[in-house]
């Protein structure tokens, strides 16, 4: 038999005062199964909570309703005196008397009325209440980062220093991504190479960093605490553990002219070869579609084409015959940190819904340049040794024009959203190539400039009044080339005037987009992205780095255009989240999760659809003879989040969520 | 006809099915037939007294039949609907069951009717069928006739009911669900009704009450009508099998009118397009939310 | 019903003060009756809520339910599109709605004696509106008797 204590709260004079608190608890000591009930001046007090423990033990209670403020005040308060008192807590529930009813009524006797009435409610919600114990999962307390940017590096090395053995995964063949590219960072115009290599090494070197370079993520399998990841590791065709990175095989390559990806083209490398000087692991890869020997054992040609480095190579390291191979790490969490791809300006685009800007001219004007070209040629790494020379003749460019938000909030060529931080980096070139081309002219076409951030706005005033960057607040319609120059006709919106300028380079500040490929990754991971491929926060304001599926968390330009320090500080974000998740030796999780009646099933899953966590899997059911008799839904308690949605697609009912349990819900709405 | 039975024979002769599911000869019309011999197969007929949906034998709910082998089931475009819909839901898996699709020109209303189709006495759900030749089947047999003859019978009833006020028709089916003696035949004869136990039968709590009175006879057509929404192949055997003559299938109509309007959705013989319930659009209408 | 606390008129000439039942989800609405609380609005004292997880969670069987309750209206509230905390959530409801008051609507449940909206955590303000559009509507409307007298029957 149920024994309900009733325990009604004056909050001081806030309940008291429109509430007959006394009315209210004579009214529901004669509900029935209510033994004791009772009204107190404050019971989150000391004293109050007192009064619940003690009847507990006196009246041996087995339910607590407490009629007072709203359970999003107390419960947990009220929870804990319960249990406390040797009572579950899930035994406890609130009604809500005073936001929802004492500070919003005037007339005393309807408030009373209804304040007995959602009593009434609540404590025949809670003869149904089951005692409920928190989940234990198992964890294991080791992360995995997919993407080896600054990101996903900070990422690691956060949770590596933070004792926590981290499994880093990288699809090129060094880590370091677009960072690694960039010649000097807003707004400090330091050197990237210099503050983003040490970190690198830092990595690599990590004894609890164990990193997979030209690796992708084939399949993620588990939950939250307990994925289980099938990693690809690509053919480099080196053995990674002989080779010492000496280059012997890059020099002898006879491939020499191939566009070099870091250079963004700009620059050229053999088909082994190693990205860049810095490259971590400075390990060497073979490019299968240009070297000589692949290609000819794939024509299965008789007699090698080549294999000059293999014969250059002091350590045996080279392996043409090398294939994938694939590892499966255990891991409790994974960090997303696969970062943004630059928005292509011509006709091929990687995704759907987006078109280029012909009327630029890039690729076929010599000398249009996209704003990652030009960080190559004003690095100092960078094919022309950090001299500003435009790429068709390497002349010393005189005019150079910036052109701001190329793709970026332009709705017809399928991106509305601002890139955000192609205004800053249009700055930090013009005071690039200000500082190294001091009788050149840098001008720019901006729509707006958007510079908030620290040390930001400034930046840009810098460019413009120290180092005479010529803004223009206007679009260019057309480049052409004219004789060398390049032809620039666009608007001046400011002045009104039509204007034709004759540049030597012309720089095209590109929007960042979502990596291609980014949505079979989140399909693999079950995490949700938008329209653009960017994944999706939990909730944007107070989950920033959390994804709808516990257990992964989102770093970067992955989750929205996003700059180095904004990049950082998510991923020290995730690496906090992932490392207070790990300070425990399980998870516990909070036991209002749904489970499955195995009894009335009958394996429709309309549940599996309306779940929005994936955490319905499919349960076979055995008959005695060891076959299956029939599949079933069944919830893992690891990955469901108590939202219920499940329940009602049940159309038998056979899916029930704790703590609102169908009985539960229905005897409320019986006490009506 | 001769094609079925020959095809049925040959099914069975050969082993690859143990029972064929089809139409016979019966005391007012055509009835389900069971056959499981290459001889019995010349009972099989199909005309426009096949109305029933022969689908509801393949429910996993009816274990009994399950065990007794192979089923080669006889199906119209209108039941592939529902063939569809246990494919869908994971009820059956499509190499359990042998589909001899037959082209249809339309059933009447009472499989007791005879004479040509006419306005008249073709069931509701003929007109404008686009599932005349059903998909998806291992065999098609037949030749398609003409298409049947078109009605606004059930349409219209339901504007009836639609342009009465709120009173009138919650009048109008109070006295309708007031003969409902909850024998559930409806359910029974449904064959989206697959669950292993209805929400009618629990009584923990029990949102439908189950005893012959208006309250948990509307509570259940209530019930019924939202479970089948998106799901609901159309069949009307609810209406025809209800001993109380109540109209249940202008409530069914009525909601797959406001799947199709809503989700420009209508439950098809194609297992893999999904039911728009249990799914959604970010863009979806919500007028009707403040 | 119980007669002891009905706001409803027990009888004769007393005005007729409609019941009204909201199901509402805990992270918005209920956090935005909340905050109507802590601001102060004052509002029609005719709804009592059921907090739920999520719109996802509320059945449309426990609309049914209130009515053969003797509920005369019923309130179904919830995040806004896109701040669902489960994120889908209260779009599967949308969906489960919109097929389930045309049902009621056809079977006789006039529509005006439900509500159905989006309050968020910070539309304290909207929600008293909510509260009161609908207890007035209601009021207009009478007392749900169809529906009652079929409980009778009962």
């Amino acid at each position: 038999m149920a024994r309900i204590g009733v325990f009604v709260c004056h909050c001081g004079e806030n309940i008291g005062r429109t509430v007959d608190c006394e009315a209210v608890a004579n009214a529901c000591g004669e509900l029935p199964g209510v033994v004791h009930a009772v009204d107190y001046k404050y019971m989150c007090s000391d004293p109050g909570q007192n009064l619940i423990k003690e009847a507990i033990a006196e009246k041996n209670l087995t339910g607590v309703v407490v009629a007072a403020c709203s359970p999003h005040m107390h419960e947990k308060t009220f929870r804990k005196a319960t249990e406390g008192a040797g009572l579950n807590p899930y035994l406890c529930e609130m009604t809500n008397i005073r936001e929802q009813c004492s500070w919003i009524h005037e007339d005393r006797d309807a408030a009373t009325a209804k304040a007995i009435d959602l009593t009434r409610f609540i404590s025949e919600k809670i003869k149904r209440n089951s005692p409920l114990a928190p989940i234990s999962i198992s964890l294991e307390r080791r992360a995995l980062v997919i993407g080896g940017g600054i990101s996903g590096l900070q990422a690691a090395l956060d949770m590596a220093d933070g004792g926590r053995e981290v499994v880093l995964v990288e699809k090129q063949p060094s880590i370091g991504g677009h960072m690694s590219r960039l010649s000097e960072t807003f707004p400090t115009l330091d050197c990237s190479q210099c503050i983003l290599t040490p970190r690198m090494v830092e990595v690599h070197q990590h004894p609890r960093i164990k990193l997979l370079t030209y690796s992708e993520i084939e399949s993620v399998d588990g939950y939250i605490g307990n994925f289980s990841v099938k990693i690809r590791k690509k053919a480099r065709g080196v053995d990674e553990t002989r080779c010492n990175g000496c280059g012997e095989c890059q020099s002898v390559c006879p491939m020499k002219k191939i566009p070099s990806e870091f250079d963004a083209g700009l620059g050229n490398r053999t088909a082994i070869y190693v990205p860049f000087p810095q490259a971590v692991p400075n390990i060497p890869v073979i490019d299968r579609e240009n070297c000589l020997r692949i290609k000819g054992m794939q024509k299965k040609k008789a007699k090698a084409a080549c294999g000059r480095c293999a014969e250059a190579c002091g350590r045996d390291a080279i392996d043409f015959e090398q294939e994938d191979t694939f590892v499966t790490e255990k891991v409790g969490a994974i960090v997303v940190a696969t970062g943004y791809q630059l928005y292509s300006i011509g006709k091929e685009q990687t995704r759907k819904g987006i078109t280029g800007y012909g009327e630029y001219g890039y690729g076929t004007v010599p000398d249009v340049i996209d704003g990652m070209q030009f960080e190559r040629i004003a690095s100092a790494s960078g094919p022309s040794g950090g001299e500003i020379v435009r790429p068709s003749d390497g002349k010393v460019p005189k005019r150079v024009v910036f052109l701001q938000c190329i793709g970026s909030r332009e709705p017809s060529k399928g991106i509305e959203y601002c890139s955000k931080l192609c205004c800053m980096y249009v700055a930090k070139h013009t005071m690039l190539y200000r500082h190294k081309v001091h009788d050149g002219e840098a001008i720019v076409f901006y729509m707006d400039i958007r510079a908030g951030g620290k040390g930001y706005d400034e930046f840009v005033r810098r460019a413009i009044e120290e180092d005479g960057a010529k803004y223009i607040r206007g679009r260019v319609s057309s480049i052409q080339r004219e004789g060398e120059k390049v032809r620039l006709t666009g608007f001046d919106t400011l002045s009104g005037e039509q204007m034709e300028i004759d540049a030597d380079m012309v720089v095209l500040a590109t929007a960042m987009q979502a990596q291609p490929g980014i949505e079979s990754l989140a399909q693999k991971l079950s995490v949700s992205y938008d329209g653009h491929g960017f994944i999706n926060e939990a909730h944007p304001k107070l989950r920033p780095v959390d994804t709808n599926t516990a257990g992964v968390f989102v770093a970067g330009a992955c989750q929205a255009p996003r700059d180095i320090p904004d990049s950082v500080a998510m991923a020290s974000a995730t690496a906090s989240k992932v490392l207070g998740m790990f300070s425990k030796e399980r998870l516990e999780r909070e036991p209002t999760v749904a489970g499955v009646d195995k009894v009335t099933c009958s394996g429709c899953f309309h549940c599996e659809r309306a779940c929005p966590y994936g955490a319905v899997e499919r349960y076979e059911v055995l008959n005695r003879s060891g076959e299956v008799e029939k599949v079933i839904a069944e919830v893992n308690e690891g990955v469901c989040q108590g939202c219920g949605s499940c329940q009602v697609a049940c159309p038998s009912k056979s899916i029930e969520l704790e703590g609102f349990t169908d009985a539960q819900i229905f005897a409320a709405i019986n006490a009506l | 006809m001769r094609e079925l039975q020959e095809l049925s024979s040959k099914l069975l002769s050969e082993g690859d099915v143990s029972v064929v599911i089809g139409y016979e000869e019966g005391p007012r019309g055509v009835r389900p037939a069971f056959i499981r011999t290459p001889e019995e197969t010349n009972r099989l007929v199909f005309d426009h007294r096949a109305v029933q949906n022969l689908a509801v034998y393949l429910s996993p709910r009816r274990a009994h039949l399950r065990k007794r082998g192979r089923p080669a089931v006889v199906i119209k475009g209108c039941d592939a609907r529902a063939v569809a819909g246990l494919l869908r839901e994971s009820q059956i898996s499509r190499d359990d069951v042998v589909l001899i699709g037959v082209r249809c020109g339309g059933v009447y209303r009472d499989p007791e009717s005879n004479g040509p189709l006419s306005e008249e006495n073709v069931a509701d759900r003929c007109t404008g069928c686009d599932l005349r030749e059903p998909g998806h089947v291992d065999h098609l047999v037949g030749e398609l006739p003409s298409e049947p003859p078109a009605t606004d019978r059930r349409k219209s009833r339901i504007a009836g009911i639609e342009a009465m006020s709120p009173e009138e028709r919650f009048d109008f089916w109070s006295s309708e669900l007031e003969r409902c003696i909850r024998c559930h035949a409806c359910r029974e004869v449904c064959p989206m009704c697959v669950c292993e136990r209805c929400v009618c039968e629990k009584t923990d709590p029990s949102w439908v009450e189950s005893s012959p009175h208006l309250r948990g006879a509307l509570a259940w057509q209530i019930t019924h009508a939202l479970h089948l929404a998106g799901r609901c192949s159309d069949c009307g055997e609810c209406e025809r099998a209800c001993p109380a003559g109540i109209p249940l299938s202008l409530i069914k109509g009525k909601v797959n009118q406001v799947v199709e309007d809503r989700f420009d959705y209508r439950a098809g013989d194609d297992p893999d397009v999904p039911s728009p319930l249990g799914d959604f659009r970010l863009e979806d209408d919500q007028e009707f939310i403040k | 019903m119980n007669e002891a606390t009905a706001a409803r008129p027990s009888s004769e000439g007393e005005a007729f003060e409609p019941r009204i039942v909201a199901f509402v989800c805990n992270w918005c609405t209920y956090t935005g009756a909340d905050l109507a609380g802590t601001s102060r609005i004052q509002m029609a004292p005719n709804v009592r809520i059921v907090r739920l997880p999520c719109t996802g969670r509320i059945d449309p069987l426990f609309v049914v339910k209130a009515f053969e309750r003797g509920a005369d209206g019923v309130i179904v509230s919830g995040c806004h599109p896109g701040d669902c905390h489960y994120t889908a959530g209260n779009y599967h409801a949308r969906r489960r709605f919109a097929v389930f008051r045309e049902t009621l609507s056809f079977l006789g449940i006039d529509l005006d004696r439900l509500t159905f909206s989006w309050v968020s955590a910070s539309e304290g303000r909207k929600w008293s509106e909510i509260v009161n559009e609908t207890t007035a509507r209601v009021r207009e409307l009478g007392p749900f008797t169809s529906y009652r007298d079929l409980v009778d029957e009962g």
